[in-house]
């Protein structure tokens, strides 16, 4: 029985509302799979517009085993490309950011114009067709200052996500930030673990006293029950759209993504340990108002945001390993914000820098358990983690599609 | 003397559809003759040692590696061969007697020897500005493209409209005149104009003479603003031109030039030493040379005129990385300052150019320069 056989029958015979069994979470053959039916088929968010300012600048990630560069071309459109070079596969982008008019390979200098074609290879004969050695282009969508790529060969339609969350993001002007500031942590746990950790607040009275000044540790906030029913939320929606800004909830079809913009905590307006603004210019002057809230997107299975009136904290999850996961986080501001006059960076980061270090701890300790022979599968809290369980679920049913789907003898190539 | 039975041994006739291209890193260049053309200015024509053939566009330039001493110098040739005649290519160089690439190859260069040499390339071409009527102007041994694109209609395309004008010290230093007076009596589209700084003493001379100005180029050329402009020589005659044109509302984007600020170049003693024969004496450079100071290397260089940094840096023994020297891919940006010319293929940003740097490749001292390598 292979790798795909055992993690099918797993997958039918789970047990609804609990964790998964322990190989999930620390088979590499099983990692092997997750990045091949998820990582390498759904839309990932790379980064952000603003970090790719002007033509010719770059940065670059690493999806499992794709290395990709995200640029932006002369014509003002960002694009990626899988960052290998046509000669003799080096990167040809090691830098994780830069600027460059073209993408040149370090090792032969080839040299690639930034809509990927190649334009220049020294000496390699009369019959050398350059127009066959352009760089192999990786799907790439941008939205509401988001960029988003997709490794799949035939990459999922994008339109629907867009649809979804491009009228919440659109009033923030995210593209025409800055990154203030950006850490990317280590995380000794399998992707899965750091994601169920963000999917419920149930752990953030214990773990998080920085976070809790603000942010409401009700299940309707952070889970997926939309929170209509609550009238604190219900009110805030109100006060919001009427102010001009898409707030009630909203969640995909098949769940890989939903926004909604949700209260702090009595006044706060920021993740702040006074819970005043950051920042003292805001976002985009369009949005005047105080009291706007967060407004809290994911993205299964890179992403989740905290869009405020006064920055943007978002988060990027990458695997590494079966057991190992970085989670960039950055912090974007105003671009004309400047560093000691309009902001302080330290209290600009404080709360997540302690929280994410906080939820570092408790994902490690999280695979520390599951790693322990004696570990089985536990039951959510159908209170509070009503969150984990969708995250759990749509990991389980788009798996046990795609591992049926590629069981098809009418799909598999030959 | 060279025989057609000097083919390599062995190997039959091939047709040209069976011939490859010349590969300019495989085979080197036979010279099959040599040919005076006027004072001072020779043709070389060459031909593959291995029966290939040279793909190139009428106005492109090959790159010689010349044995003049222990290290072999790097001279940039325009081709005056046309493209349809594919066997063999040439160029016509001008000597002075301080050239240094031109002059060995006057002394040496003899049939049946071979050098090295690297192209064709280059993007002064009609190839690439297709129009329905030509002027090709050019002064001196910059008539070696116009030469070659000539030929080349003349082959192809013969009742091609132009108006073709050179400019000479003296009616003797017209290079190509008698060619040129044949083809015009066969391309009825083809009207020649020559133009002479000094009345000849001792023959007849109907042409007009004196300086390019815009009375004797409307007198030449009377559609010239209808016409797409190729144009070659001196700097300071291609200056000139540019003035002339712009001052009478010529729209520059039919204009083109030769320009040696691209390509991987060496300077071209014949353009330098002839620049100073003064075709335009109150502009005429001077040969003299321009400083320039590696600051990281602590190396005071001198950039004959036309060098490029990168060039420069090279014979002073500096080294800065370069890969295609075409300007394009950027491999040899960096930081300089002083008065600089730099025609680059896209190669840097606006913002790197704000910030002080250049691609040494394409970037011309036009004056006292300081370049960090």
């Amino acid at each position: 029985m292979d790798v795909q056989d055992e993690m099918r029958q797993r997958l039918a015979a789970r047990q609804q509302g609990f964790t998964l069994e322990q190989p999930f979470y620390t088979d590499p053959a099983y990692f092997d799979v997750d990045m091949k039916m998820v990582w390498y088929r759904e839309w990932l968010f790379a980064g952000h517009d603003c970090e790719v300012p002007r033509p010719g600048a770059f940065f670059t990630l690493q999806v499992g085993d794709y290395p990709v560069i995200v640029v932006r071309d002369r014509e003002g459109q960002i694009r990626a490309f899988h960052n290998s070079c046509r000669h003799r596969g080096s990167r040809v982008c090691s830098a994780a950011r830069g600027t460059s008019a073209r993408l040149v390979c370090p090792y032969h200098q080839w040299t690639y114009d930034l809509d990927g074609s190649l334009v220049f290879a020294r000496q390699m004969g009369p019959d050398f067709d350059a127009s066959a050695y352009g760089l192999k282009s990786v799907a790439c969508e941008s939205v509401g200052g988001y960029v988003f790529i997709s490794l799949a060969d035939t990459p999922a339609d994008f339109g629907p996500t867009r649809d979804m969350i491009e009228p919440y993001l659109a009033p923030h002007n995210l593209a025409d930030t800055k990154v203030a500031h950006e850490t990317t942590i280590i995380e000794k746990g399998n992707w899965k673990l750091v994601w169920e950790n963000n999917r419920e607040c149930y752990h953030c009275a214990g773990n998080h006293p920085e976070l809790c000044k603000t942010y409401p540790e009700a299940p309707g906030v952070t889970g997926v029950s939309g929170g209509a029913d609550d009238p604190e939320i219900a009110a805030h929606w109100a006060h919001c759209e009427a102010l001009g800004l898409p707030s009630a909830f909203r969640m995909a079809d098949d769940g890989h993504s939903r926004i909604t913009r949700m209260p702090l905590l009595r006044d706060a307006v920021s993740y702040t340990m006074s819970g005043r603004p950051a920042v003292s210019k805001p976002l985009t002057d369009a949005i005047a108002a105080d009291h706007i809230g967060a407004m809290l997107l994911f993205h299964y299975p890179t992403n989740w945001n905290h869009i405020l009136g006064d920055h943007a904290i978002t988060f990027r999850v990458l695997p590494i390993g079966p057991q190992e996961t970085a989670v960039t986080t950055k912090w974007l501001v105003n671009r004309e914000a400047v560093e000691g006059v309009d902001y302080d960076l330290d209290e600009l980061i404080h709360v997540w820098t302690e929280t994410n270090d906080q939820d570092r701890q408790i994902v490690e300790e999280n695979a520390f358990g599951i790693r322990s022979p004696a570990y089985e599968p536990g039951p959510y809290s159908s209170d509070h983690e009503g969150g984990v369980d969708q995250f759990v679920d749509w990991y389980c049913r788009i798996m046990a599609l795609r591992l049926t789907e590629e069981d098809s003898p009418t799909l598999r190539v030959a | 003397m060279l025989k057609i039975t000097d083919a390599p041994t062995g190997s039959p006739y091939l047709h040209l559809d069976e011939m490859q291209p010349w590969n300019d890193h495989l085979q080197t260049l036979e010279c099959v003759w040599v040919t005076d053309e006027a004072p001072g200015v020779k043709t070389f024509a060459f031909r593959s040692d291995n029966q290939t053939w040279f793909r190139y566009k009428p106005g492109q330039f090959v790159t010689l590696e010349l044995p003049v001493g222990e290290e072999p110098v790097m001279r940039t040739y325009t081709l005056s061969s046309s493209p349809s005649r594919p066997f063999s290519i040439s160029i016509t160089a001008k000597a002075q007697a301080d050239s240094i690439g031109t002059r060995w190859m006057f002394e040496n260069l003899v049939p049946g020897m071979r050098v090295k040499a690297y192209g064709p390339a280059g993007g002064f071409s009609l190839y690439d500005h297709p129009a329905g009527r030509y002027f090709f102007l050019s002064a001196g041994s910059g008539i070696t493209p116009m030469m070659s694109m000539l030929r080349w209609l003349y082959d192809c395309a013969p009742m091609t409209d132009v108006s073709f004008v050179n400019c000479a010290r003296r009616p003797d230093e017209i290079i190509f005149r008698s060619e040129l007076e044949l083809l015009a009596s066969r391309m009825p589209g083809l009207s020649l104009g020559f133009l002479v700084e000094e009345r000849p003493r001792t023959q007849s001379w109907f042409g007009p003479t004196g300086r390019l100005d815009l009375t004797r180029l409307a007198l030449l050329v009377p559609d010239f603003a209808d016409r797409e402009v190729f144009c070659c020589g001196p700097e300071p005659f291609m200056r000139a031109v540019r003035v002339l044109l712009e001052a009478s509302g010529f729209d520059m984007q039919q204009y083109h030039q030769e320009s040696f600020g691209t390509g991987p170049i060496e300077p071209v003693p014949a353009e330098i030493a002839e620049a100073s024969d003064g075709l335009l004496p109150s502009e005429a450079p001077e040969v003299a040379t321009t400083p320039v100071t590696f600051t990281l290397s602590g190396v005071e260089a001198e950039a004959y005129s036309g060098q490029s940094i990168l060039q420069t840096a090279r014979a002073s023994g500096v080294r800065i990385p370069a890969a295609c020297e075409l300007g394009l891919c950027g491999t040899c940006k960096v930081k300089a300052s002083g008065p600089i010319e730099m025609n680059h293929n896209g190669g840097i940003l606006d913002d790197d150019i704000a910030d002080g740097y250049v691609l040494a490749c394409c970037s011309t001292p036009r004056g006292p320069v300081s370049v960090e390598a």
